[in-house]
């Protein structure tokens, strides 16, 4: 026997009906606003800034997805006479001119050297890039529009000046794309300052897809460095070596404020 | 001594206001999900419905394959078409091999979006045009065309969506200072011991029977009828020469750029870089002739007699408007020459028939690189992209059965 429904405070006894009408009406609600999550926005996760290498690429392979085991073409850009030597099974390989080629697994680091700097020959630096996301071309135009990683000669000699620089290559948004050329004044860049995470501000302006880092660290035994300073040597793709581009400017003509971050050339302030 | 419940008295019913804001929440809730746009976005539908011959007429500007739509010995199609699996060009076989372009689940290509250039079609907020000819809701990448038609409407009819995969690379830098920095971690040791833990279940077996009650439908299908008017493969006779420097390119190597005629074969050419090319279809219609003029037909089986009805179309305004690209595939720097096909496929003719194409702002308009066929203003205007707006204006109007072609030429930034 079902016992009947008495106020606590009142102390007055309760019907059912308006009970279930109320637990009906929310879940009627609830059931309709349903629909409202399918237009929620893209999920951007956020990083805390300062991670090491490879952790941001290795939680991009965690949430799945057709990442893990595809080699993300790649093309390394950089002064216009550095050679570059990646790292494969162990060792550093021949130096070769660039631009360069190759084929990276997403979620991977990649350490490689620059040498043959355009002033400071005799110079040598390491940087890393880590892919953290990957690009769906369609059947067969896989190597034809790799992601394009510039090095300038400001950032190799700001390297070797004893700065640590990091740049995170986003894909741009067509609709918000800056109206210059790219291939007369080369990849378009912002910059940020320290107290910027670099690649919360590269996902608000498009998709990132790599990042790169380079300071002055450099290996305790060149000839044959740690498989930890390689990050382990993951495997890579080399594919043939494009057409010459134009070198990438060497200086930044806009100067660059901490929280204004301006397009590298051209000099157009934006946002 | 007997207990005796006493019923409460029951709460007053909810009063109508509240059921009125119940229904209104509720309904704008659920009508909250945008359904896709078929006709304003190119989806079937939007073109070709009713696609009626083109009649041919001389014209000496361009060659003849134009008019008959005959593809000339020679001509090549374009070749940029892959065949074979990713890297073949090259002669290094990429290790992952999806089976074409991967999409999630559910979603339409091309994806992702941010990868491709669009241009054409009507995305966002739809075009309107104002009692004086201002252009409202032009947004960028959209391709739209508007006319009046006799009883003075303005009819805003957009193009198809053509898409160019180029992708294009930006990067945020961040300089810091290195400092040396030393810290001592005191080793840590963590005892926490996990307790061995049992779980058991025990569903029991279930049975469930349902009854079913035998449903019978009766449905009535009322006559309906359809104006199909299918053309002899005949063209159209406003590809003047006016301005154009050369033929037709290559990738206008279709029969639906050509002479306006929709044909089978070209749907897969057509489909690559467009999201309306199903649309182009239509069925082809019993063909009647009264007093020689052209009458459409309609024959529809009903039940087991057929139904032959022959009348004169209601006079209408449609102005089917197509556009392809030279290439899927563009790098920063390269140029692509988009074509513009337009055609009276109504009954009646429109008059101030203007084009508007409002360039994304990657893509760059070659100067001097505009032609059109038929007689026309163009003028260009800077848009909020930093790139240009192009603008066609017929200087005649345009009668049923009447076309052209419009080209330009664009630089990828």
């Amino acid at each position: 026997m079902l016992k009947p429904l008495r106020c606590p405070v009142s102390n007055k006894h309760i019907c059912w009906a308006p009970v279930a009408r109320q637990v009906m009406l929310v879940a009627i609600l609830g059931l309709a606003a349903w629909p409202i999550r399918a237009q929620e926005p893209s999920v951007h996760f956020m990083y805390p800034p300062g991670l090491p290498p490879g952790a941001i690429g290795s939680q991009q392979l965690q949430r799945g997805g057709p990442l893990a085991g595809y080699f993300q073409p790649v093309e390394i850009r950089a002064s216009e006479g550095a050679l570059i030597s990646l790292a494969e099974e162990g060792r550093f390989t021949a130096p070769q001119p660039v631009p360069l080629r190759v084929g990276m697994l997403v979620g991977q680091v990649y350490r490689f050297s620059v040498v043959n700097i355009p002033l400071r020959e005799g110079a040598e630096v390491f940087p890393t890039i880590e892919v953290i996301n990957r690009l769906y071309p369609p059947r067969g135009q896989e190597t034809r529009f790799p992601i394009i990683i510039e090095l300038t000669r400001d950032d190799v000699h700001l390297a070797l000046a004893g700065k640590f620089v990091t740049r995170v290559v986003y894909l741009e948004d067509p609709a918000r794309a800056t109206p210059v050329r790219q291939i007369d004044k080369g990849q378009g860049w912002f910059e940020v300052g320290p107290g910027k995470d670099p690649l919360a501000v590269a996902d608000v302006l498009g998709r990132p897809m790599a990042i790169v880092r380079l300071g002055g660290r450099v290996p305790d035994q060149p000839e044959a460095p740690d498989m930890g300073f390689l990050f382990g040597c993951p495997p890579l793709i080399k594919f043939p070596r494009p057409a010459a581009v134009s070198a990438p400017p060497a200086v930044q003509r806009a100067a660059a404020k901490a929280d204004q971050p301006v397009i590298g050339e051209g000099g157009r302030t934006r946002r | 001594m007997s207990r005796v419940l006493v019923r409460p008295r029951m709460t007053a019913p909810m009063p109508r206001v509240w059921r009125i804001v119940l229904v209104i929440l509720c309904t704008l809730i659920l009508c909250s999900c945008r359904a896709p746009r078929s006709a304003r976005d190119g989806g079937p539908g939007m073109i070709g419905a009713n696609s009626p011959a083109l009649p041919r007429q001389a014209s000496p500007g361009l060659p003849e394959e134009a008019y008959t739509g005959v593809v000339p010995a020679g001509a090549n199609l374009p070749d940029d078409v892959p065949h074979g699996p990713p890297g073949m060009e090259l002669g290094v076989p990429m290790p992952y091999t999806p089976t074409g372009p991967w999409a999630p689940p559910g979603i339409a290509l091309p994806w992702p979006r941010d990868e491709y250039l669009a241009d054409g079609g009507d995305a966002g907020v739809q075009v309107a045009v104002t009692a004086d000819r201002q252009v409202r809701g032009l947004e960028m990448e959209d391709t739209v065309a508007h006319y009046n038609t006799l009883d003075g409407r303005t009819v805003v009819e957009p193009s198809n969506r053509v898409y160019l995969y180029s992708p294009r690379f930006a990067s945020v830098r961040q300089v810091v200072g290195v400092k040396e920095n030393e810290q001592m971690d005191r080793s840590v040791g963590v005892y926490l011991p996990d307790q061995a833990v049992s779980q058991e279940g025990r569903r029991g077996p279930g049975a469930h029977k349902q009854q079913v009650q035998v449903v019978g439908q009766i449905g009535e299908k009322s006559l309906t009828t359809f104006r199909s008017k299918q053309g002899d493969g005949a063209v159209s006779a406003a590809t003047g020469p006016r301005s154009f420097k050369d033929g037709f390119q290559p990738y206008e190597n279709l029969a639906m750029i050509r002479t306006g005629k929709y044909e089978a074969a070209d749907m897969a050419w057509l489909a690559r870089g467009s999201t309306a090319a199903i649309a182009w279809t239509h069925d082809q219609g019993l063909q009647v002739l009264l007093d020689s003029r052209s009458a459409a037909a309609v024959a529809r089986h009903e039940k087991v007699e057929s139904v032959f009805t022959v009348g004169e179309p209601p006079t209408q305004a449609k102005l089917r408007i197509v556009k392809v690209a030279s290439t899927q595939f563009a790098e920063p720097g390269d140029t692509v020459d988009f074509t513009i096909r337009f055609d009276n496929v109504g009954s009646q003719p429109i008059t101030r028939v203007t084009i508007l194409d409002n360039l994304t702002p990657r893509l760059e308009f070659v100067a001097n690189s505009a032609q059109s066929s038929v007689t026309a203003n163009f003028t260009s205007s800077r848009n909020e992209g930093d790139s240009l707006t192009l603008r066609w204006e017929l200087a005649e109007p345009l009668q049923p059965g009447r076309g052209g072609i419009l080209r330009f030429t664009c630089r990828v930034r």
